[in-house]
Protein backbone atom coordinates (compact mmCIF):
# COMPACT_ATOMS: atom_id res chain seq x y z
CA UNK A 1 0.00 0.00 0.00
CA UNK A 2 2.68 2.27 -1.38
CA UNK A 3 1.07 5.63 -1.44
CA UNK A 4 -0.34 5.10 2.09
CA UNK A 5 2.38 4.21 4.15
CA UNK A 6 5.53 5.57 1.92
CA UNK A 7 4.62 8.48 0.27
CA UNK A 8 6.79 10.06 -2.87
CA UNK A 9 7.91 13.54 -3.27
CA UNK A 10 9.38 15.58 -6.11
CA UNK A 11 13.21 16.78 -6.21
CA UNK A 12 14.97 18.41 -8.89
CA UNK A 13 18.69 17.16 -8.67
CA UNK A 14 21.45 19.58 -10.37
CA UNK A 15 23.22 18.76 -13.63
CA UNK A 16 26.75 19.07 -14.86
CA UNK A 17 25.59 21.47 -17.82
CA UNK A 18 23.23 23.61 -15.08
CA UNK A 19 20.48 22.33 -16.07
CA UNK A 20 18.27 20.24 -13.40
CA UNK A 21 16.40 16.43 -13.71
CA UNK A 22 13.65 15.56 -12.08
CA UNK A 23 13.24 12.29 -10.18
CA UNK A 24 10.48 10.80 -7.44
CA UNK A 25 10.40 8.74 -5.06
CA UNK A 26 10.26 8.48 -0.76
CA UNK A 27 13.41 10.05 -0.39
CA UNK A 28 16.47 11.93 -2.41
CA UNK A 29 18.59 8.46 -2.35
CA UNK A 30 15.54 6.22 -4.35
CA UNK A 31 14.94 9.17 -6.11
CA UNK A 32 18.11 9.13 -7.79
CA UNK A 33 18.05 5.32 -8.00
CA UNK A 34 14.80 5.27 -9.67
CA UNK A 35 16.30 7.96 -12.49
CA UNK A 36 18.57 4.89 -13.27
CA UNK A 37 15.65 2.65 -14.22
CA UNK A 38 15.19 5.01 -17.69
CA UNK A 39 18.29 6.84 -18.35
CA UNK A 40 21.92 5.45 -19.66
CA UNK A 41 25.03 4.93 -17.42
CA UNK A 42 25.92 7.99 -19.51
CA UNK A 43 22.96 10.07 -19.22
CA UNK A 44 23.16 9.33 -15.22
CA UNK A 45 26.75 10.95 -14.84
CA UNK A 46 25.57 14.27 -15.91
CA UNK A 47 23.24 14.19 -12.47
CA UNK A 48 24.63 15.34 -9.10
CA UNK A 49 23.38 13.09 -6.54
CA UNK A 50 23.86 15.55 -3.53
CA UNK A 51 22.55 18.38 -5.00
CA UNK A 52 18.97 18.52 -5.10
CA UNK A 53 15.80 20.03 -4.36
CA UNK A 54 12.42 19.06 -3.06
CA UNK A 55 9.55 20.33 -4.74
CA UNK A 56 5.99 20.17 -4.47
CA UNK A 57 3.76 19.22 -7.69
CA UNK A 58 1.78 22.36 -7.42
CA UNK A 59 5.36 23.74 -8.50
CA UNK A 60 6.12 21.62 -11.14
CA UNK A 61 4.94 24.10 -14.15
CA UNK A 62 7.04 26.70 -12.77
CA UNK A 63 10.46 24.74 -12.66
CA UNK A 64 9.39 23.63 -16.69
CA UNK A 65 12.01 25.44 -18.23
CA UNK A 66 14.99 24.38 -15.97
CA UNK A 67 15.05 20.80 -16.83
CA UNK A 68 17.31 19.09 -19.17
CA UNK B 1 -22.16 40.87 -29.71
CA UNK B 2 -22.27 37.65 -31.88
CA UNK B 3 -20.69 35.17 -29.93
CA UNK B 4 -19.71 31.29 -31.36
CA UNK B 5 -18.69 28.83 -29.49
CA UNK B 6 -16.89 25.97 -30.92
CA UNK B 7 -17.33 22.25 -29.66
CA UNK B 8 -13.40 20.84 -30.71
CA UNK B 9 -12.98 17.30 -31.68
CA UNK B 10 -12.30 15.25 -34.69
CA UNK B 11 -14.51 15.80 -37.49
CA UNK B 12 -17.36 13.93 -38.68
CA UNK B 13 -17.18 11.78 -35.39
CA UNK B 14 -21.16 13.19 -35.07
CA UNK B 15 -21.60 12.67 -38.84
CA UNK B 16 -20.04 8.85 -39.57
CA UNK B 17 -19.88 5.60 -37.69
CA UNK B 18 -16.76 6.13 -35.47
CA UNK B 19 -15.64 5.28 -31.55
CA UNK B 20 -17.88 5.44 -28.85
CA UNK B 21 -15.05 7.46 -26.82
CA UNK B 22 -14.65 9.94 -29.69
CA UNK B 23 -18.29 11.56 -28.78
CA UNK B 24 -18.83 12.23 -25.04
CA UNK B 25 -19.93 15.38 -24.43
CA UNK B 26 -17.77 18.50 -23.25
CA UNK B 27 -18.33 19.15 -19.65
CA UNK B 28 -16.33 21.99 -19.49
CA UNK B 29 -18.29 23.57 -22.34
CA UNK B 30 -21.40 22.42 -20.53
CA UNK B 31 -20.45 24.02 -17.64
CA UNK B 32 -19.76 27.35 -18.88
CA UNK B 33 -21.99 27.98 -21.19
CA UNK B 34 -24.48 27.35 -18.58
CA UNK B 35 -22.84 29.79 -16.30
CA UNK B 36 -22.81 32.47 -19.61
CA UNK B 37 -26.59 31.95 -20.06
CA UNK B 38 -27.79 32.10 -16.40
CA UNK B 39 -25.92 35.52 -17.07
CA UNK B 40 -27.58 36.51 -19.61
CA UNK B 41 -24.66 36.33 -21.97
CA UNK B 42 -25.71 33.90 -25.13
CA UNK B 43 -23.77 31.85 -27.05
CA UNK B 44 -24.64 30.12 -30.12
CA UNK B 45 -22.76 26.48 -30.90
CA UNK B 46 -21.14 24.85 -33.48
CA UNK B 47 -19.19 21.87 -33.28
CA UNK B 48 -16.19 20.76 -35.46
CA UNK B 49 -17.57 16.85 -34.93
CA UNK B 50 -20.27 17.55 -36.87
CA UNK B 51 -18.62 18.27 -40.26
CA UNK B 52 -17.42 16.49 -42.29
CA UNK B 53 -14.70 18.92 -44.00
CA UNK B 54 -12.77 22.01 -42.61
CA UNK B 55 -14.14 23.88 -46.19
CA UNK B 56 -17.99 23.37 -43.92
CA UNK B 57 -16.34 25.99 -41.05
CA UNK B 58 -16.08 29.14 -42.77
CA UNK B 59 -20.04 29.87 -43.06
CA UNK B 60 -20.26 28.88 -39.98
CA UNK B 61 -17.73 31.33 -38.56
CA UNK B 62 -19.13 34.09 -40.73
CA UNK B 63 -20.27 37.41 -39.12
CA UNK B 64 -19.27 36.60 -35.72
CA UNK B 65 -17.97 38.97 -33.31
CA UNK B 66 -16.33 36.05 -30.74
CA UNK B 67 -15.19 32.82 -30.71
CA UNK B 68 -14.75 30.59 -27.94
CA UNK B 69 -12.85 27.37 -27.13
CA UNK B 70 -12.11 25.08 -24.24
CA UNK B 71 -9.15 23.55 -25.69
CA UNK B 72 -7.20 20.64 -24.60
CA UNK B 73 -3.52 19.56 -25.61
CA UNK B 74 -5.12 16.82 -27.85
CA UNK B 75 -7.34 19.43 -29.20
CA UNK B 76 -5.08 21.88 -29.65
CA UNK B 77 -4.39 21.61 -32.93
CA UNK B 78 -7.51 21.50 -34.28
CA UNK B 79 -8.30 24.53 -31.93
CA UNK B 80 -5.48 26.83 -33.93
CA UNK B 81 -6.48 25.79 -37.27
CA UNK B 82 -10.24 26.83 -36.33
CA UNK B 83 -8.74 30.42 -34.92
CA UNK B 84 -6.69 30.95 -38.10
CA UNK B 85 -9.50 30.37 -40.28
CA UNK B 86 -12.11 32.90 -37.80
CA UNK B 87 -10.11 35.60 -38.24
CA UNK B 88 -9.77 34.67 -42.12
CA UNK B 89 -14.01 35.12 -41.98
CA UNK B 90 -14.00 37.89 -39.49
CA UNK B 91 -10.76 40.03 -39.31
CA UNK B 92 -11.91 41.91 -36.14
CA UNK B 93 -13.24 39.16 -33.99
CA UNK B 94 -11.61 38.11 -31.04
CA UNK B 95 -10.66 34.42 -30.37
CA UNK B 96 -10.90 33.84 -26.23
CA UNK B 97 -9.99 30.41 -25.01
CA UNK B 98 -9.18 28.69 -21.86
CA UNK B 99 -8.93 25.16 -20.70
CA UNK B 100 -6.48 22.82 -19.61
CA UNK B 101 -4.01 23.48 -22.83
CA UNK B 102 -3.74 27.01 -21.84
CA UNK B 103 -2.83 25.59 -17.95
CA UNK B 104 -0.24 23.33 -18.90
CA UNK B 105 1.12 24.36 -22.36
CA UNK B 106 1.23 28.20 -21.97
CA UNK B 107 3.98 28.76 -23.96
CA UNK B 108 2.22 26.88 -27.06
CA UNK B 109 -0.73 29.42 -26.68
CA UNK B 110 0.71 32.00 -26.72
CA UNK B 111 2.75 31.76 -29.70
CA UNK B 112 -0.71 31.75 -31.60
CA UNK B 113 -1.21 34.82 -32.68
CA UNK B 114 -4.98 34.38 -33.62
CA UNK B 115 -5.20 33.60 -29.99
CA UNK B 116 -6.81 36.74 -28.59
CA UNK B 117 -7.60 35.83 -25.03
CA UNK B 118 -5.86 33.12 -23.02
CA UNK B 119 -7.47 31.58 -20.03
CA UNK B 120 -5.51 29.79 -17.58
CA UNK B 121 -7.05 27.18 -14.68
CA UNK B 122 -10.15 27.19 -14.36
CA UNK B 123 -12.88 29.79 -15.82
CA UNK B 124 -16.11 29.06 -13.76
CA UNK B 125 -15.73 32.92 -11.95
CA UNK B 126 -14.20 34.34 -14.92
CA UNK B 127 -15.74 33.16 -18.19
CA UNK B 128 -18.52 36.35 -17.46
CA UNK B 129 -16.65 39.20 -17.69
CA UNK B 130 -14.21 37.47 -20.35
CA UNK B 131 -16.86 37.11 -22.69
CA UNK B 132 -18.61 40.63 -21.56
CA UNK B 133 -15.83 42.82 -21.91
CA UNK B 134 -12.52 40.62 -23.55
CA UNK B 135 -10.94 44.11 -24.11
CA UNK B 136 -10.53 44.22 -19.75
CA UNK B 137 -8.82 41.84 -19.84
CA UNK B 138 -5.08 41.24 -19.78
CA UNK B 139 -3.57 38.68 -22.86
CA UNK B 140 -3.05 36.07 -20.99
CA UNK B 141 -5.42 35.65 -17.48
CA UNK B 142 -5.49 33.47 -14.23
CA UNK B 143 -8.58 32.82 -14.71
CA UNK B 144 -10.82 31.57 -11.33
CA UNK B 145 -13.01 28.89 -9.94
CA UNK B 146 -15.47 27.66 -7.97
CA UNK B 147 -14.04 26.17 -4.24
CA UNK B 148 -16.50 23.48 -4.21
CA UNK B 149 -18.30 21.72 -7.05
CA UNK B 150 -21.65 22.47 -4.51
CA UNK B 151 -21.39 25.66 -6.37
CA UNK B 152 -21.68 24.51 -9.50
CA UNK B 153 -25.40 25.21 -11.13
CA UNK B 154 -27.02 22.30 -12.82
CA UNK B 155 -25.52 21.84 -16.20
CA UNK B 156 -27.97 22.56 -18.77
CA UNK B 157 -27.33 19.69 -20.85
CA UNK B 158 -28.99 20.92 -23.78
CA UNK B 159 -26.46 23.51 -23.96
CA UNK B 160 -24.32 20.57 -25.17
CA UNK B 161 -24.08 20.07 -29.67
CA UNK B 162 -26.70 18.02 -30.51
CA UNK B 163 -25.66 15.69 -32.96
CA UNK B 164 -28.56 14.93 -34.05
CA UNK B 165 -28.57 11.05 -35.36
CA UNK B 166 -31.19 8.51 -34.30
CA UNK B 167 -27.91 6.30 -32.52
CA UNK B 168 -27.14 9.99 -29.89
CA UNK B 169 -29.96 9.96 -27.10
CA UNK B 170 -29.34 13.40 -26.90
CA UNK B 171 -28.81 15.29 -24.19
CA UNK B 172 -27.92 12.12 -22.82
CA UNK B 173 -24.95 10.14 -24.32
CA UNK B 174 -24.51 6.89 -26.28
CA UNK B 175 -23.71 3.60 -24.84
CA UNK B 176 -20.18 2.40 -24.93
CA UNK B 177 -20.11 -0.67 -23.90
CA UNK B 178 -20.01 -0.26 -20.02
CA UNK B 179 -24.05 -0.17 -19.75
CA UNK B 180 -26.85 0.06 -21.42
CA UNK B 181 -28.34 3.00 -22.95
CA UNK B 182 -28.72 5.96 -22.54
CA UNK B 183 -25.95 7.12 -20.54
CA UNK B 184 -25.72 10.02 -18.03
CA UNK B 185 -21.95 11.22 -17.81
CA UNK B 186 -21.88 13.29 -14.30
CA UNK B 187 -18.73 14.42 -12.06
CA UNK B 188 -18.50 14.15 -8.65
CA UNK B 189 -15.12 15.02 -8.14
CA UNK B 190 -12.42 17.13 -9.56
CA UNK B 191 -8.17 16.39 -9.17
CA UNK B 192 -6.70 13.16 -8.40
CA UNK B 193 -3.88 14.20 -5.12
CA UNK B 194 -1.83 11.55 -6.22
CA UNK B 195 1.75 12.35 -8.15
CA UNK B 196 1.35 10.03 -11.57
CA UNK B 197 4.33 11.51 -13.66
CA UNK B 198 2.12 10.69 -16.84
CA UNK B 199 -0.69 12.98 -15.27
CA UNK B 200 0.06 15.42 -12.50
CA UNK B 201 -3.24 17.20 -12.77
CA UNK B 202 -3.36 18.14 -8.98
CA UNK B 203 -0.29 20.37 -10.32
CA UNK B 204 -2.42 22.17 -12.24
CA UNK B 205 -6.09 22.09 -10.53
CA UNK B 206 -6.33 23.55 -7.53
CA UNK B 207 -8.28 21.28 -4.86
CA UNK B 208 -12.12 21.65 -5.00
CA UNK B 209 -14.50 20.67 -2.56
CA UNK B 210 -16.04 16.86 -4.11
CA UNK B 211 -20.13 17.96 -5.14
CA UNK B 212 -22.45 16.63 -2.66
CA UNK B 213 -23.90 12.87 -2.68
CA UNK B 214 -27.39 14.19 -2.97
CA UNK B 215 -26.48 16.58 -5.41
CA UNK B 216 -25.30 13.92 -7.73
CA UNK B 217 -28.45 11.41 -7.20
CA UNK B 218 -30.60 14.88 -7.27
CA UNK B 219 -28.63 15.45 -10.97
CA UNK B 220 -29.06 12.15 -12.11
CA UNK B 221 -33.21 11.80 -10.80
CA UNK B 222 -33.66 15.02 -13.09
CA UNK B 223 -31.76 13.48 -16.26
CA UNK B 224 -34.19 10.55 -15.66
CA UNK B 225 -37.20 12.29 -15.15
CA UNK B 226 -36.59 14.88 -18.08
CA UNK B 227 -34.66 12.72 -20.78
CA UNK B 228 -34.94 9.40 -19.70
CA UNK B 229 -34.92 6.40 -18.52
CA UNK B 230 -31.64 6.25 -17.74
CA UNK B 231 -29.79 2.93 -18.66
CA UNK B 232 -26.41 4.08 -17.01
CA UNK B 233 -24.41 5.96 -15.60
CA UNK B 234 -20.44 7.37 -16.19
CA UNK B 235 -18.90 8.84 -13.57
CA UNK B 236 -16.07 10.92 -15.14
CA UNK B 237 -13.94 11.77 -12.29
CA UNK B 238 -10.19 10.95 -12.52
CA UNK B 239 -10.56 9.41 -9.09
CA UNK B 240 -14.06 7.93 -7.96
CA UNK B 241 -12.64 5.79 -4.64
CA UNK B 242 -11.14 8.22 -2.62
CA UNK B 243 -12.76 10.37 0.78
CA UNK B 244 -13.62 7.14 2.15
CA UNK B 245 -16.13 9.31 4.12
CA UNK B 246 -18.07 10.59 0.79
CA UNK B 247 -17.91 6.78 -0.70
CA UNK B 248 -20.10 5.53 2.55
CA UNK B 249 -22.57 8.30 2.57
CA UNK B 250 -22.90 7.65 -2.03
CA UNK B 251 -23.20 3.35 -0.34
CA UNK B 252 -25.87 4.77 2.32
CA UNK B 253 -27.92 6.95 0.19
CA UNK B 254 -27.86 6.59 -4.03
CA UNK B 255 -29.58 2.94 -3.44
CA UNK B 256 -32.10 4.52 -1.28
CA UNK B 257 -32.48 7.76 -3.16
CA UNK B 258 -32.14 7.60 -6.72
CA UNK B 259 -34.98 6.47 -8.69
CA UNK B 260 -32.98 3.13 -9.77
CA UNK B 261 -29.71 1.52 -9.13
CA UNK B 262 -28.04 2.58 -12.60
CA UNK B 263 -25.18 0.48 -12.68
CA UNK B 264 -22.09 2.96 -13.58
CA UNK B 265 -18.62 3.15 -14.39
CA UNK B 266 -15.88 4.68 -12.22
CA UNK B 267 -12.44 4.65 -11.90
CA UNK B 268 -10.03 3.45 -8.81
CA UNK B 269 -6.42 2.93 -7.89
CA UNK B 270 -5.17 -0.98 -6.43
CA UNK B 271 -3.39 0.81 -3.31
CA UNK B 272 -6.71 2.59 -2.54
CA UNK B 273 -8.47 -0.88 -3.12
CA UNK B 274 -6.09 -2.48 -0.78
CA UNK B 275 -6.82 0.52 1.95
CA UNK B 276 -10.51 -0.04 1.75
CA UNK B 277 -11.72 -3.49 0.59
CA UNK B 278 -14.62 -3.06 2.48
CA UNK B 279 -15.80 -0.17 1.39
CA UNK B 280 -14.80 -1.50 -2.37
CA UNK B 281 -16.69 -4.79 -2.29
CA UNK B 282 -19.23 -2.96 -0.51
CA UNK B 283 -19.75 -0.54 -3.58
CA UNK B 284 -19.78 -3.20 -6.16
CA UNK B 285 -22.48 -5.19 -4.49
CA UNK B 286 -24.56 -2.45 -3.48
CA UNK B 287 -24.53 0.26 -5.66
CA UNK B 288 -23.26 -1.55 -9.11
CA UNK B 289 -20.47 -0.63 -9.73
CA UNK B 290 -20.28 -2.86 -12.79
CA UNK B 291 -17.16 -1.07 -14.71
CA UNK B 292 -14.21 -1.23 -12.44
CA UNK B 293 -11.73 1.75 -14.31
CA UNK B 294 -8.22 0.78 -12.20
CA UNK B 295 -5.66 2.45 -13.69
CA UNK B 296 -2.96 -0.68 -13.21
CA UNK B 297 -0.64 0.84 -15.65
CA UNK B 298 1.91 -2.43 -14.85
CA UNK B 299 2.51 -5.29 -13.72
CA UNK B 300 6.34 -4.58 -12.96
CA UNK B 301 7.36 -3.03 -9.91
CA UNK B 302 10.57 -1.30 -12.08
CA UNK B 303 7.87 0.56 -14.40
CA UNK B 304 5.64 1.26 -11.31
CA UNK B 305 8.67 3.22 -10.04
CA UNK B 306 9.09 5.23 -13.02
CA UNK B 307 5.82 6.21 -13.47
CA UNK B 308 5.93 7.46 -9.76
CA UNK B 309 2.64 5.46 -9.65
CA UNK B 310 2.70 4.80 -5.75
CA UNK B 311 1.41 1.02 -5.83
CA UNK B 312 3.18 -1.82 -6.14
CA UNK B 313 2.28 -5.04 -8.44
CA UNK B 314 1.15 -6.29 -5.43
CA UNK B 315 -1.40 -3.91 -4.98
CA UNK B 316 -2.48 -4.21 -7.86
CA UNK B 317 -3.11 -8.38 -7.88
CA UNK B 318 -4.71 -7.68 -4.77
CA UNK B 319 -7.00 -5.85 -6.58
CA UNK B 320 -7.54 -8.36 -9.25
CA UNK B 321 -7.78 -11.00 -7.17
CA UNK B 322 -10.57 -9.46 -4.92
CA UNK B 323 -12.82 -8.04 -7.82
CA UNK B 324 -12.18 -11.53 -9.64
CA UNK B 325 -13.71 -13.28 -6.18
CA UNK B 326 -16.67 -10.97 -5.62
CA UNK B 327 -17.43 -11.28 -9.18
CA UNK B 328 -17.42 -15.33 -8.72
CA UNK B 329 -19.69 -15.03 -5.94
CA UNK B 330 -21.71 -12.72 -7.84
CA UNK B 331 -22.13 -15.07 -10.91
CA UNK B 332 -23.36 -17.87 -8.41
CA UNK B 333 -25.77 -15.51 -7.13
CA UNK B 334 -27.34 -15.24 -11.35
CA UNK B 335 -26.41 -11.46 -10.92
CA UNK B 336 -24.39 -9.52 -12.94
CA UNK B 337 -20.62 -9.38 -11.95
CA UNK B 338 -18.28 -6.84 -12.39
CA UNK B 339 -15.87 -5.81 -15.13
CA UNK B 340 -12.31 -4.50 -14.88
CA UNK B 341 -11.75 -1.38 -17.28
CA UNK B 342 -8.05 -1.64 -17.20
CA UNK B 343 -6.00 0.80 -17.66
CA UNK B 344 -2.88 -0.05 -18.85
CA UNK B 345 0.60 1.96 -19.97
CA UNK B 346 3.14 0.25 -22.69
CA UNK B 347 6.29 1.73 -24.59
CA UNK B 348 7.14 3.65 -21.40
CA UNK B 349 10.57 5.27 -21.41
CA UNK B 350 13.08 2.14 -19.01
CA UNK B 351 10.91 -0.53 -19.67
CA UNK B 352 12.25 -3.68 -21.01
CA UNK B 353 10.21 -6.79 -22.69
CA UNK B 354 9.73 -8.54 -19.32
CA UNK B 355 7.88 -5.87 -18.01
CA UNK B 356 5.95 -5.74 -20.48
CA UNK B 357 5.01 -9.57 -20.26
CA UNK B 358 4.71 -8.70 -16.64
CA UNK B 359 2.05 -6.43 -17.41
CA UNK B 360 0.48 -8.45 -20.36
CA UNK B 361 0.43 -11.75 -17.31
CA UNK B 362 -1.43 -9.13 -15.12
CA UNK B 363 -4.40 -8.89 -17.49
CA UNK B 364 -4.35 -12.43 -18.32
CA UNK B 365 -5.06 -12.65 -14.14
CA UNK B 366 -8.42 -10.40 -14.39
CA UNK B 367 -11.52 -12.65 -15.03
CA UNK B 368 -13.88 -10.32 -16.67
CA UNK B 369 -12.26 -7.11 -18.57
CA UNK B 370 -12.30 -5.08 -21.10
CA UNK B 371 -8.68 -3.66 -21.80
CA UNK B 372 -7.69 -0.17 -22.34
CA UNK B 373 -3.61 -0.57 -23.33
CA UNK B 374 -2.21 3.23 -24.18
CA UNK B 375 1.28 3.57 -25.40
CA UNK B 376 2.90 6.00 -22.71
CA UNK B 377 2.23 9.74 -24.47
CA UNK B 378 4.60 12.58 -22.96
CA UNK B 379 2.21 15.13 -22.79
CA UNK B 380 3.14 19.05 -21.17
CA UNK B 381 2.38 19.18 -17.41
CA UNK B 382 3.34 15.95 -16.64
CA UNK B 383 6.01 15.70 -15.00
CA UNK B 384 7.38 12.97 -17.15
CA UNK B 385 6.42 14.72 -20.01
CA UNK B 386 7.92 17.84 -19.06
CA UNK B 387 11.20 16.10 -18.74
CA UNK B 388 11.08 13.83 -21.34
CA UNK B 389 10.38 16.90 -23.94
CA UNK B 390 13.55 18.78 -22.17
CA UNK B 391 15.77 15.33 -22.57
CA UNK B 392 14.40 15.67 -26.66
CA UNK B 393 12.91 12.19 -26.37
CA UNK B 394 9.47 13.19 -27.32
CA UNK B 395 7.78 13.00 -30.96
CA UNK B 396 4.87 14.05 -29.79
CA UNK B 397 4.80 17.86 -31.58
CA UNK B 398 1.97 20.61 -31.16
CA UNK B 399 0.74 19.63 -34.53
CA UNK B 400 -0.08 16.17 -33.81
CA UNK B 401 -0.80 16.02 -30.12
CA UNK B 402 -3.82 14.64 -31.95
CA UNK B 403 -2.80 11.09 -32.82
CA UNK B 404 -3.80 7.79 -33.51
CA UNK B 405 -3.05 5.15 -30.77
CA UNK B 406 -0.58 3.38 -32.93
CA UNK B 407 1.29 6.45 -33.09
CA UNK B 408 4.78 6.46 -32.01
CA UNK B 409 5.40 8.73 -29.23
CA UNK B 410 9.07 8.56 -28.14
CA UNK B 411 12.49 8.18 -29.30
CA UNK B 412 14.00 4.80 -28.28
CA UNK B 413 11.12 2.90 -27.73
CA UNK B 414 10.89 -0.35 -29.73
CA UNK B 415 6.91 0.38 -31.11
CA UNK B 416 7.27 -2.77 -33.50
CA UNK B 417 8.10 -4.97 -30.70
CA UNK B 418 4.77 -3.77 -28.64
CA UNK B 419 2.67 -4.51 -31.89
CA UNK B 420 3.79 -8.45 -31.82
CA UNK B 421 3.12 -7.94 -27.83
CA UNK B 422 -0.51 -7.34 -28.84
CA UNK B 423 -0.68 -9.68 -31.85
CA UNK B 424 0.07 -12.37 -29.26
CA UNK B 425 3.81 -13.13 -30.38
CA UNK B 426 5.37 -13.47 -27.23
CA UNK B 427 2.20 -15.40 -25.66
CA UNK B 428 4.54 -18.63 -24.98
CA UNK B 429 7.21 -17.07 -22.67
CA UNK B 430 3.97 -14.71 -20.78
CA UNK B 431 2.16 -17.98 -20.62
CA UNK B 432 4.23 -19.33 -18.43
CA UNK B 433 3.04 -20.15 -14.64
CA UNK B 434 -0.32 -19.13 -15.82
CA UNK B 435 -3.52 -21.26 -15.78
CA UNK B 436 -4.52 -22.59 -18.56
CA UNK B 437 -7.77 -20.90 -18.68
CA UNK B 438 -5.84 -17.70 -18.00
CA UNK B 439 -3.97 -18.10 -21.12
CA UNK B 440 -5.60 -16.82 -24.27
CA UNK B 441 -5.76 -13.54 -25.83
CA UNK B 442 -4.78 -10.98 -28.28
CA UNK B 443 -4.82 -7.90 -27.36
CA UNK B 444 -4.59 -5.97 -30.99
CA UNK B 445 -8.16 -4.39 -30.69
CA UNK B 446 -7.71 -2.85 -27.47
CA UNK B 447 -5.04 0.06 -28.26
CA UNK B 448 -6.72 3.12 -27.45
CA UNK B 449 -5.72 6.57 -27.39
CA UNK B 450 -3.54 7.67 -24.29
Amino acid sequence: MSSFNTPHHLYLFAMQNGKKKLAYGPSPAEAYENLKLRLTPAEMKSVIKDQYQQITQRELHQHARELG
Amino acid sequence: MRRLWLDLGDLGVFVNPSGPHEKWQDHGLGLLRTILRQNGVETDLASLRSLRSWRELDPLLAGYDMLLMNIRSYTFPFAYKAARQFKKVNPKGLVITGGMHATVAPDEMEQIEAFDRICQGPGENTIVGLAKDPLAFPRVIQGSGAKSMAEWPLMDRTLWPNPKRPDFPWPLEPECGWGPNPVATVITSRVCPWQCVFCNESSYIATMGRKPVDQVIDELNYLDDHYGPLGSVVIHDSMFFQQPAWLKEWLEKYPRKAHKIWPYWAAGRADTVRQWPDLFEALIRETRWDHLSLGFESGSDRVLKILNKECTAEDNYFAIDLANRIGDDMERQGKPAPKFWANLMLGIPGETHEDAFATIRMLKRMKRVLPSISFYAPYPGSALGYQLIAEGKSLMRKDNYHRFPSDEKLKGIDYRFYSQLLAGKFDREINRGLTDSAQAGSYEEALFKA
